[in-house]
């Protein structure tokens, strides 16, 4: 059965490279590298997160991609034929939100690819939520979800909403 | 001498401003008539409105150049004089551009395709001609490089004015999942992934939503 991956994007510091290591079932290969300006954490991906999560005979890879923009001839070749897209955001840090939205509008308003925006450090307020969210980015609320990319179950969260999206719309077409 | 300390000194007497060696334009020239900038002409071709602003912020942003001034000198053709006061077009012009150094970093991606949410003209007469200019084209959809090249405009400019129009609501990010193309090779693929990752992460399928 043919892999299916899913690109997890954001900015720097949204939690990309904690949420693969989280759901994946094989050791994540990371690209960390010491930071080389200060992006608040000693170090950030250079290159992409890889991981893998076996459901029956189905692959699922997961890729995260780098969260600078100079990385982002990147986001079009992961997001090209990809099940969907998990954009992360940090929900206490709001400034990263217009980035953010920037790479949502790029990446969905160029490739038929599926969306759901996780809002980490649900775990930590105060934090902005999806119902705070949602309207900011211009997005149904259905493709918002709180999470804490530590936690496996709240982490898979917004995987689960993207397939329940991507089923409903193959039920419905 | 910068250009706005210059347009508002020539701009009392008839003539032509001829402006060259510029780095990012070839030779522009500015007609005024009765103290209005009355037509621009970009190379040897006049200039729209829209791209009159455009033209008179690159001028403004240039720095280096050369001019001249010829005295009664008249367009060739003009056939939409621009009939601006001199000092009303400069503010305006700076302001635009003061508005977009603050937004710099918020202006969309040169290739997202932007789609029109509502067709209804904006007030804002800077908005408004780039709004008739190119609502053609985002009818269908289209990007800051794709109206750059349609309008004959600079890429920042179109990507400023498409952040404007969204900030009015007037237009929106096209989302391809509306048109998305169902691969017939997935169908199925995500009721079975459904069930799989509910039960991987949750023990079993209802506990999901508990």
């Amino acid at each position: 059965m043919e892999p299916l991956k899913v690109v997890v994007a954001g900015p720097v510091g949204a939690g990309k490279s904690t949420l693969i290591r989280t759901l994946s079932e094989t050791a994540v290969v990371d690209t960390d590298a010491l930071a080389s300006e200060d992006i608040g954490k000693p170090t950030t991906t250079v290159a992409m997160d890889y991981g893998t999560i076996h459901l029956g005979d189905q692959l699922l890879y997961l890729f995260g991609t780098p969260g600078q923009d100079r990385f982002d001839f990147m986001w079009d070749v992961l997001s090209e034929g990809a099940l969907g897209l998990l954009l992360l955001i940090r929900g206490d840090k709001p400034e990263d939100f217009v980035p953010a939205r920037r790479l949502l509008d790029y990446l969905t308003s160029r490739q038929p690819v599926p969306y759901v925006l996780g809002v980490t450090r649900q775990d930590q307020p105060p934090v902005w939520g999806p119902e705070e969210v949602a309207p900011f980015f211009g997005v149904p609320l259905e493709r918002v979800v709180g999470i804490n990319a530590k936690n496996p179950q709240s982490a898979a969260k917004p995987l689960i909403r993207l397939v329940e999206l991507i089923a409903a719309e193959e039920a419905a077409s | 001498m910068s250009l706005d300390d210059l347009l508002p000194f020539l701009s009392s007497r008839d003539g032509a401003l001829e402006i060259f060696n510029l780095k990012r334009l070839p030779r522009v020239t500015l007609y005024f008539r009765a103290g209005r900038l009355h037509c621009i002409y970009l190379g040897n071709k006049p200039v729209d409105s829209l791209q009159a602003r455009s033209v008179i912020g690159e001028l403004i942003e240039a720095r280096k150049g050369s001019f001249e001034f010829i005295p009664g000198a008249r367009p060739a053709a003009c056939s939409r004089p621009l009939g601006w006061p001199v000092d009303r077009m400069l503010i305006s012009v700076t302001t635009t551009y003061d508005e977009y150094a603050q937004v710099a970093d918020q202006l969309p991606h040169p290739e997202t395709v932007f789609t029109l949410t509502h067709i209804a003209v904006p007030d804002d007469t800077r908005i408004s001609d780039f709004w008739k200019r190119s609502y053609i084209y985002l009818q269908e959809g289209a990007s800051a490089q794709k109206l750059s090249q349609k309008l004959g405009m600079p890429l920042d400019h179109c990507r400023f004015y498409l952040h404007k129009l969204r900030q009015l609501g007037a237009v929106a990010p096209a989302r391809a999942t509306a048109q998305q193309k169902k691969k017939p090779q997935r169908a199925g693929v995500a009721a079975r992934l459904l069930s799989s990752l509910k039960k991987r992460f949750f023990g079993e399928e209802n506990a999901w939503s508990r």
